[in-house]
């Protein structure tokens, strides 16, 4: 019944959401999840289908406004040079992830103290490493132990299988004398927990059939769910409500129908994603938050970071099957990923090897560049490009700035007529900088591996996967909004788990930081639960 | 309007709009010379852009009844029966004053053409969707990476 009140509310059953529903099952509170999406069928993901290429940029395509599923609502992101990329289902965007998983690096967390920009968390590396490995073997982890570009860890399952395209960028690397190695991958290379190991499929992107993906509708709900908690879908919530002494009383939420419901919460969890959570935030003003909840610092919604992303793309004389095995997910590159004094921007970046094009794809993007032609050359150029092609992400560190935002969009609504968000962002110097020096690089890498067609390209405008920083955590409440635990400076009775919380936005795929951080926050909930709002 | 006049379910195209039709796909991707790849206009690409881009359909029926006229004038003929250098250049044409309507098209017959079985075989690829199948992927050598060992840490210390 929707009148009781419930111990914890959760608003959000995404990567974040799901782990802390996991970690909080344990202190049989009355835990209760309210989801906008609902359950995916597996067996209606793309690669279960003939046309599953297309249907990775239509059914499953990563910006909400051009999927437009019911369960989606509409971003302004007009005024972005990178545009939001997300998922509204149970698992959020982690339906869509390539599931990269490198955790964030140490100096990561000392940003200001290192190289005298942005802040230092208030947190560290090692105070998370504990929750990297319960996250690790909470949802099977593959990797190779011993990489030379973090502390030692051992993920719990042997790596993805390089490929042949991945020993020719690995004969590559080795030529330029830089660093490589197997990338950490949320995706399980043997059997794991009731779930089959990976096999090879492909479109990681446009949701698992097989199951091996380790998105969090298959690992932490069925785990959280068998502890009690209750998740509720297709529950849109349009505001968190507070009483009269700045303390969350519970959200008011529609349901499928439209039916408007006040869920009454002792402890309210937000967990929405660094778009979402602001969006909520701001959509909840009260009298004594007439700013949005949670807002005194003001920075609710501000110091929004993507990662800038730069794309190398390389054709080789050989086949390398370049389109099978996990898409997003090879190896990685952290070669320029520390700040090097003798470059011209601070921070770095980590280079991503991923998998080559399908074959529609290739024919398609091979036409639109005149590289493969009409008639009597086609077929030739064709099998020129086809499974010879290997790619590269470039995922750059995004650094706090204020203008960068998301805000309420005066007209935009969704389907419930809740206000949109909007994001206003802006590419830095540094970002720009560190962008060219990427794309020089990868090229460079590029060549040594033998590609003699390279193309690069940056920064990409659908590439806004990872967001971050909008409700920053930190010790000082006049500069964050939550305190080292994510607890609301402002409503003592309010968490924030997800990306917004970040300080930094490191400059590797987020998810793994941020289910880290999720643990470490309920973890820290557990530990002080006698005295949660002191 | 005769029977000619009708070709599919949803799709109308006449008699000499699908002549032209049927020429240009088989110009965007002819049949290889091995034999290996079929034509584009063997397959029904026209059915396909229904389903997928029906919004294109109007525009296709203005084009093909705009290239025969140009085609007639010229040459005497429909764009369909005329030989191969006329059919080219009056297309080079085309592209250059109305270059969505041959890119609409052109991408929608390769979107069809490379999910098409005998294509997929074509190119060494099961005739089926990427699961329940998957596929095997070479683990790699891993010995490639002793020099990335040997080379040590490359992170930064930092003091907690």
């Amino acid at each position: 019944m929707s009148d009781d009140v419930v111990d914890v509310l959760i608003i959000g059953a995404g990567a974040s959401g799901a782990a802390v529903a996991w970690s909080l099952a344990e202190t049989k509170m009355r835990i209760l999840c309210l989801e906008q999406g609902g359950w995916m069928n597996p067996s209606e993901y793309a690669s279960t289908k003939r046309d599953w290429e297309i249907l990775q940029n239509t059914d499953f395509a990563i910006s909400p406004n051009f999927r437009d599923r019911a369960a989606d609502y509409p971003i302004n992101d007009d005024e972005s040079p990178i545009a939001v990329a997300n998922f509204n289902a149970v698992g959020g965007s982690t339906i869509l992830y390539s599931a990269h998983f490198p955790r964030m690096h140490p100096s990561d967390f000392r940003v200001n103290s290192l190289d005298g920009v942005a802040d230092d968390w208030p947190i560290d590396y090692p105070t998370l490493e504990p929750f990297f490995a319960e996250n690790d073997r909470n949802i099977g982890v593959s990797g190779l132990a011993g990489d030379p570009a973090y502390p030692y860890h051992e993920p719990p399952l042997p790596p993805v299988p390089l490929g042949l395209s991945g020993e020719t960028m690995a004969r590559g690397f080795n030529k330029m004398g830089w660093h490589w190695w197997p990338s950490d991958t949320a995706i399980i290379t043997k059997p794991y927990e009731g779930r089959e190991q990976c096999a090879n499929l492909g479109p990681c992107n446009a949701g698992c059939a097989q199951g091996a993906k380790s998105s969090a509708d298959i690992t932490y709900w069925p785990m959280a769910l068998r502890q009690g908690v209750e998740l509720r879908t297709d529950c849109r919530v349009r505001e968190v409500t507070v009483d009269e002494n700045d303390m969350a009383t519970g959200a008011i939420y529609f349901d499928a129908d439209g039916v408007e419901h006040h869920q009454r919460a002792e402890v309210v969890i937000m967990a929405c994603n660094g778009v979402g959570t602001p969006r909520l935030l701001l959509n909840s003003m009260s009298s004594n938050f007439p700013n949005g909840l949670a807002n005194r610092s003001g920075l609710v919604g501000k110091n929004l970071m993507f990662h800038p992303w730069g794309y190398v793309s390389g054709v080789f004389d050989q086949p390398l099957a370049s389109h099978f095995g996990p898409q997003g997910s090879c190896m990685l590159s952290q070669e320029f990923y520390e700040t090097d004094p003798n470059r011209d921007f601070v921070r770095g970046y980590n280079m991503q090897i991923t998998r080559g094009a399908g074959p529609v794809a290739t024919a398609r993007n091979g036409m639109a560049q005149g590289k493969i032609p009409w008639g009597a050359g086609h077929h030739q150029a064709f099998e020129t490009y086809y499974d010879r092609t290997i790619h590269m992400g470039l995922c750059c560190e995004d650094l706090p700035e204020e203008h960068n935002a998301v805000t309420l969009d005066p007209k935009l609504t969704d389907s419930n007529g809740i206000p949109a968000p909007k994001v206003t962002y802006t590419l830095s110097e540094n970002s720009r900088k560190m962008l060219d020096h990427g794309l020089e690089k990868g090229s460079e890498v590029m060549k040594a591996a033998g590609a003699w067609d390279i193309q690069s390209h940056g920064p990409i405008r659908m590439a806004g996967w990872h967001l971050l920083g909008t409700a920053r955590m930190g010790k000082d409440a006049s500069h964050s909004v939550v305190n080292e635990w994510g607890r609301s400076h402002d409503v003592r009775n309010l968490f924030i788990v997800d990306g917004s919380v970040f300080v930094t936005s490191g400059a590797v795929n987020p998810t793994t930081t941020l289910q880290a951080v999720a643990l470490y926050i309920a973890d820290a909930m557990k530990r002080n639960l006698a005295n949660l709002f002191d | 309007m005769s029977s000619d006049d009708i070709i599919g379910s949803d799709a109308s195209l006449n008699a000499e709009q699908l002549r032209t039709f049927v020429t240009i796909l088989d110009m965007i991707i002819p049949a290889s010379d091995d034999g290996r790849f079929p034509s584009a206009a063997d397959m029904d690409v026209l059915s396909y852009i229904v389903k997928t881009e029906p919004e294109l359909l109007d525009t296709i029926r203005i084009e093909l009844d705009r290239l025969n006229a140009v085609s007639k004038d010229l040459h005497g003929m429909v764009f369909g029966d005329a030989d191969g250098i006329a059919r080219q250049g009056l297309l080079d044409e085309v592209r250059g004053v109305e270059p969505q309507f041959l890119g609409g098209l052109a991408l929608q017959t390769v979107t069809l053409y490379y999910q098409d079985d005998r294509v997929m075989e074509a190119i060494g690829l099961e005739a089926r969707p990427p699961f329940p199948g998957g596929y095997e992927v070479v683990a790699g050598d891993l010995s490639l990476l002793d020099p990335v060992r040997a080379r040590g840490q490359v992170y930064r210390d930092v003091e907690s």
